[in-house]
């Protein structure tokens, strides 16, 4: 998105700011400052963003938005902290580094209710939107694709080269809050608020929530009968296509500007689909996508030597939501373009070695073999269901208990395959 | 009937109407005088300065400040 020239970012249109309930108020009502015609003496106590404090310029008219949104994900950030402690070990001496660091690179991402309502964020240089005038309905690409636009943006709108739009923005010109509704974003829902990542609690949107018969295959793809109900696969797995990933960012000051600035090593495009690190109740699903995210060991080497002490203790090939969705994609073409195909999956070899223990959680160590394998396996005996131990391998493999020991080709197999053909029945 | 009675009667019942009428206290007619108040300060409509300025794209021109460069140009690679 191309900045804005100085004075385009704070040029007002009287005209259709007056005509609005906001254009009711005077300019030092919110703003401070003087009501003279020198500029300096004008600005001297000016309030640029009023609505960093919502309790005071906005709960007046928007009371339950003001209570909320200073929970909310986009103005706490609680996302970055939750990932930084656990890679970092939560180690108090490294705090002060730690949040050196966040202040000169992360919290620019904070976003208070006039970046999305009045003005272009900060992050991208600010500005007004419309004149001064406030939108209720945030513009896409210049409010939310203009901070998520690197990945979800590109992804979404098609802007990766080869790679077709998402379907809802590309046939219906859906825009982002059509699915990430306003209570959702200022933190009123019982997922949204307080939440400590974006993946936090109930999946919120779903895609069920609008396509319902799909969950039980009542729409007549046999694909979703069989993996619909959202236990072995997230609908990404088999309606997303290639997204961005990207590898080994670095954060510094620079020397002769002394202004931060980062570098990323690699960016790229990949489709894997990886085990379920976060996979809960809320987000039962066994497979899917995954994304690398540029974190390194050395990513704050600048601000401290062995700031992600603890690096190992979370993936770096991330749960994904990919915003690129497809009806048709290559791997819900056929069966095989997933079972017996290893291409499509986050294998060992696929990882770097550095990240092996990371992703430990991730790595998919046996594809899922050919349909036909799966189809004629035998189902579980029902008492398995109250088994204790998830270990298959510890009675089949020796045939204690007169188990029956698994056949010679399953030897490549793993505990946590073997209920992907043998289900309970 | 005799028109001097009917024009008694109407006579009679005025007499009492009024008689129940409220009766109108004279008050001393008001005599204004002049209050020493403190001069008001006339306040300016707001738009008069912020909105003159913030309207006129070439003032905003002439007045803006140089920008700092962007914070993260040094960058290198998809943030």
């Amino acid at each position: 998105m191309a900045p804005l020239e100085p004075w385009e970012k704070v040029l007002v249109d009287a005209e259709a700011f007056l005509a609005t309930d906001h254009g009711e108020l005077t300019c030092i009502e919110c703003h401070n400052g003087t009501n003279v015609s020198n500029k300096d003496e004008a600005h001297a106590g000016m309030i640029a963003s009023p609505s960093e404090q919502p309790d005071v310029y906005c709960a007046e008219c928007h009371e339950e938005e003001s209570a909320a949104y200073p929970a909310a994900l986009h103005a706490t950030q609680a996302g970055y902290w939750t990932t930084i402690n656990a890679r970092n070990g939560n180690i108090p001496e490294d705090h002060p580094a730690l949040e050196e660091m966040f202040g000169n690179h992360c919290a620019s991402c904070h976003t208070s209710c006039g970046e999305c309502h009045v003005s272009q964020p900060k992050n991208v240089g600010g500005g007004l939107f419309t004149g001064h005038v406030f939108e209720k309905t945030p513009p896409m690409t210049r409010s939310c694709t203009a901070c998520h636009g690197s990945r979800v943006g590109n992804e979404f709108l098609g802007k990766n080269e080869g790679i077709p739009g998402d379907v809802h923005f590309r046939e219906a010109r859906m825009s982002c809050v059509k699915c990430h509704e306003g209570a959702e974003l200022h933190g009123m829902t019982e997922t949204a608020a307080g939440a400590d990542h974006r993946y936090s609690g109930a999946e919120d949107p779903q895609c069920i929530d609008c396509h319902q018969y799909v969950a039980d295959g009542s729409d007549g793809v046999e694909m979703h009968a069989q993996h619909g109900d959202g236990t072995e696969l997230s609908c990404q797995v088999c309606h997303s296509v290639t997204y961005t990933s990207c590898d080994g960012c670095h954060v510094a000051v620079s020397e002769t500007s002394g202004n931060p600035y980062f570098e990323t090593e690699a960016t790229y495009h990949t489709f894997f689909i990886g085990l379920n690190p976060i996979r809960s109740e809320d987000r039962p699903a066994k497979y899917v996508p995954v994304r690398h995210v540029p974190v390194a060991p050395t990513s704050y080497e600048f601000y401290g030597e062995n700031l992600l002490r603890n690096f190992d203790a979370l993936p770096t090939w991330v749960y994904t939501t990919p915003h690129n969705i497809q009806r048709n994609t290559p791997q819900n073409a056929s069966c095989e373009a997933c079972h017996t195909n290893p291409e499509i999956f986050l294998t060992a070899d696929k990882v770097q070695a550095v990240e092996q223990n990371a992703n430990a959680s991730v790595i998919v160590k046996t594809v899922p073999p050919a349909v036909e394998l799966f189809l004629a396996a035998m189902p579980q005996p029902a008492a398995h269901a109250e088994l204790v131990s998830d270990s298959c391998v510890a009675c089949h493999e020796t045939g204690i208990r007169n188990s029956p020991m698994y056949p010679e080709d399953h030897i490549g197999f793993s505990n946590e395959s073997c209920s992907g053909c043998h289900k309970l029945p | 009937m005799d028109k001097r009675f009917i024009a008694g009667i109407l006579l009679a019942v005025g007499v009492l109407l009024s008689a129940c009428a409220a009766s109108v206290e004279e008050t001393p007619s008001v005599v204004e005088t002049p209050v020493e108040t403190e001069a008001v300060v006339e306040s300016a409509p707001d738009a008069s300065e912020c909105l003159a300025c913030h309207t006129d794209k070439q003032k905003l021109i002439d007045t803006a400040k140089p920008e700092e460069a962007d914070h993260e140009a040094e960058s290198k690679g998809v943030g």
